[in-house]
């Protein structure tokens, strides 16, 4: 082959060698990993405080990406909590009250039982890929794993709990981290994935700990038990019926 | 002997002297009740204010005025209490808890600051049991009571009577709910309490959230806010061993407080104004009558008074034309304000901006050392300053010059 022909080949190839890829499509890619088009997982919460620790066993059902719902079944204490989310709406069922009471928007931004996590980060996740504009900001090698970081800045006039967030994203969509800034862009948050194994058939953040930024010794860890993906899903789990009087769809131990 | 005759000199003019006179004891009597009713109106603002929920001046965790959270505790209130109650100043010491819950009633739910009180103590404090509308305050004994604000009852559609639910989250993380029956409705006036503020018996609430005999912070208050005011030294005194902090007014209230001192620094431009021109008048009429009396200056110049004596007694003439009108202003000042702080004083058409800032339509001024003499002591320490022109100008003087001059 002659050299124009080389050249040719050369510039062919050279985009798909060195092009970045998408952010958005890096931030679709996690979530798709994070929840399928369905999922079913088993998960234990540990709250650390600098006076107590607990832990909370919960199961957690979600469809697409509006739909989600997740019930408490250790302590004693606390089984039988469940919340649900439909769409930017938030339930909470509560045994001891038998009541379903729906979730204030004024109380949103409180911790979600009595975790790192508040009732935002439940009903929010999704705005990180509608309501903010992401950007590359550079990868890097880990594990033989290519690591991208993509920076999430609220879409002009999109109503955003957050100022900025910066995701880390492994190139197989797990998801290695996420940092949460206000709106004067002063860190207030961070998630780290602290185990990648496999769940439900695929690679998986199994672990993560989500930490407040201005508290010391205080944080808290989910880690995932069990994870099944892309099962159906009928309507009738994701509602308030359902929340107070759970019935079982072969969907997971109810 | 130079006082003796300045005296005298003061009354060869009296209808001059009276003139003087009266003109600065108006000014003082102006500013002495001015001042008065500013000063007395703010106190009955920041107390009525303050009596709503906060009280005169609180003791929190540290860190606690910074983000309320009801991990923030303290953890033994009783002998910190006891301590409190016994600093001069101290009337009355209400310990509190604080946590944000969901609060429902049927379908409707909202996210509300629920207070734990002791349904003893608290009115102590708090006038929130007098601006009951319906049912009754929480009394000693309540158990699964809460009397929450009129829009709040609004919101919920429920009235004295009624279960509401209340979920939020423990001292131990664990999740708090409970069914309480609303026994009263309160309508402060004040828009955010009235829609974001239940409040339960301290014992139920520490129950519920899993706070043993925690608290979050306690309530001080006193006869009048100046008493805490200045009992706040001791205060801090008497938890110095303790993480703890003392909250005063400012820091309990920090809008008020900012309304306050932007409502006084623009009169103090008017006070300001007032004193220069009372000051100048003083001084204009002064110098004139040196300039008339530069003969008569000559004559005591060359019967031997040195020039400096001559203007040391024209100096002595104006400070005794001070002390006197602003004394006889002050006195009379005093009696208009007690008067008046008696009576009240009533603004018609003001009610709508009075009770944003939790004021009866009837204001009163309040006679204090501040408001009695900082103005007067301004005057006089301008007046007593200004003096030195007309005693620049005797000084100046040359007998025989002095007494061909004029005439």
């Amino acid at each position: 082959m002659n050299r124009t022909g080389w050249f040719f080949i050369l510039a062919m190839l050279a985009p798909m060698a060195f092009a970045a890829p998408d952010p958005t499509h890096l931030i679709q890619a996690a979530f798709d990993n994070w929840r399928g088009k369905s999922s079913y997982t088993e998960v234990t919460m540990t709250v650390h405080r600098p006076a107590w620790e607990r832990q909370l066993s919960m199961q957690s059902w979600t469809r697409g990406n509006e739909d989600a719902l997740v019930r408490f079944v250790k302590p004693a204490k606390d089984a039988g909590n469940a919340t649900l989310k439909v769409g930017g709406d938030m339930w909470i069922f509560n045994p001891r009250l038998n009541q379903v009471l729906k979730l204030p928007a004024s109380m949103m931004a409180q911790s979600w039982m009595g975790s790192d996590f508040s009732y935002n980060d439940l009903a929010k996740a999704n705005d990180v890929l509608t309501e903010y504009t992401h950007k590359l900001l550079g990868s890097e090698e880990q594990d033989g794993h290519t690591v991208y970081t993509v920076e999430a800045l609220p879409k002009p006039d999109a109503a955003t709990v957050w100022g900025k967030q910066v995701l880390t994203i492994r190139d197989d969509g797990v998801l290695i981290g996420e940092d949460y800034f206000d709106q004067d862009m002063k860190l207030v948050k961070s998630m780290r994935t602290t185990k990648v194994g496999p769940l439900g058939g695929r690679q998986y953040p199994v672990s993560m700990t989500m930490k407040k930024v201005d508290t010391e010794d205080a944080w808290t860890r989910i880690s995932f038990e069990q994870g099944r993906f892309d099962i159906d899903m009928p309507d009738a789990l994701f509602t308030r019926a359902n929340l107070r009087n759970p019935r079982d769809f072969g969907l997971g131990r109810q | 002997m130079l006082a003796g005759l300045a005296w005298r000199n003061l009354w060869r003019q009296p209808r001059r002297t009276l003139l003087s006179l009266a003109s600065i004891a108006f000014a003082a009597l102006v500013m002495v009740f001015l001042m008065s009713f500013q000063l007395g109106v703010y106190a009955t603002m920041k107390e009525n204010v303050l009596r709503i929920v906060d009280g005169f001046a609180q003791v929190q965790p540290a860190g606690y005025r910074e983000n309320p959270s009801l991990r923030k505790t303290i953890d033994a209130p009783g002998p910190i209490i006891a301590r409190l109650r016994t600093v001069p100043g101290v009337g009355a010491v209400a310990p509190r808890t604080m946590g944000f819950a969901i609060v429902s009633s049927g379908d409707k739910s909202f996210g509300t600051a629920v207070f734990g009180v002791d349904p003893a103590m608290e009115p102590r404090v708090s006038r929130l049991n007098h601006t009951i509308v319906n049912g009754r305050y929480l009394k000693a004994g309540d158990e699964n009571a809460v009397v929450i604000g009129k829009r709040l009852a609004r919101n919920l559609d429920v009235k004295a009577g009624d279960t509401i639910s209340v979920l939020g989250e423990a001292l131990d993380g664990s999740i708090a709910a409970d069914v309480l029956t609303v026994v009263g409705i309160f309508d402060t006036g004040t828009r955010e309490i009235d829609r974001q503020l239940a409040e339960m018996p301290l014992a139920r609430f520490q129950a519920t959230f899993a706070m043993n005999d925690k608290v979050n912070t306690l309530a001080i208050s006193g006869n009048t806010l100046a008493d805490v005011d200045s009992a706040l030294g001791a205060i801090r005194r008497s938890i110095a061993n303790e993480n703890l902090k003392v909250q005063n007014w400012q820091a309990l209230e920090p809008g008020l407080d900012g309304a306050i001192s932007l409502d006084f620094n623009t009169s103090m431009l008017w006070y300001t104004s007032l004193v220069v021109i009372v000051v100048f008048i003083i001084l204009n009429t002064l110098l004139m009558s040196v300039l008339e009396r530069t003969r008569e200056f000559g004559v005591l110049l060359s019967v031997g008074m040195r020039p400096a004596q001559v203007g040391i007694m024209v100096w002595l003439e104006l400070t005794f034309l001070a002390l006197v009108g602003l004394a006889v202003g002050i006195a009379i000042g005093d009696a208009v304000t007690l008067v008046v702080a008696h009576y009240g004083l009533e603004l018609p058409g003001t009610d709508a901006i009075f009770s944003r800032w939790g004021l009866p339509g009837r204001l009163f001024p309040r006679l204090s050392l501040v408001s009695m003499l900082s103005a007067p002591v301004i005057m006089g320490l301008s007046i007593v300053v200004a003096g030195i022109f007309p005693y620049r100008h005797v000084d100046q003087l040359e007998p025989i010059s002095a007494m061909r001059e004029s005439l």
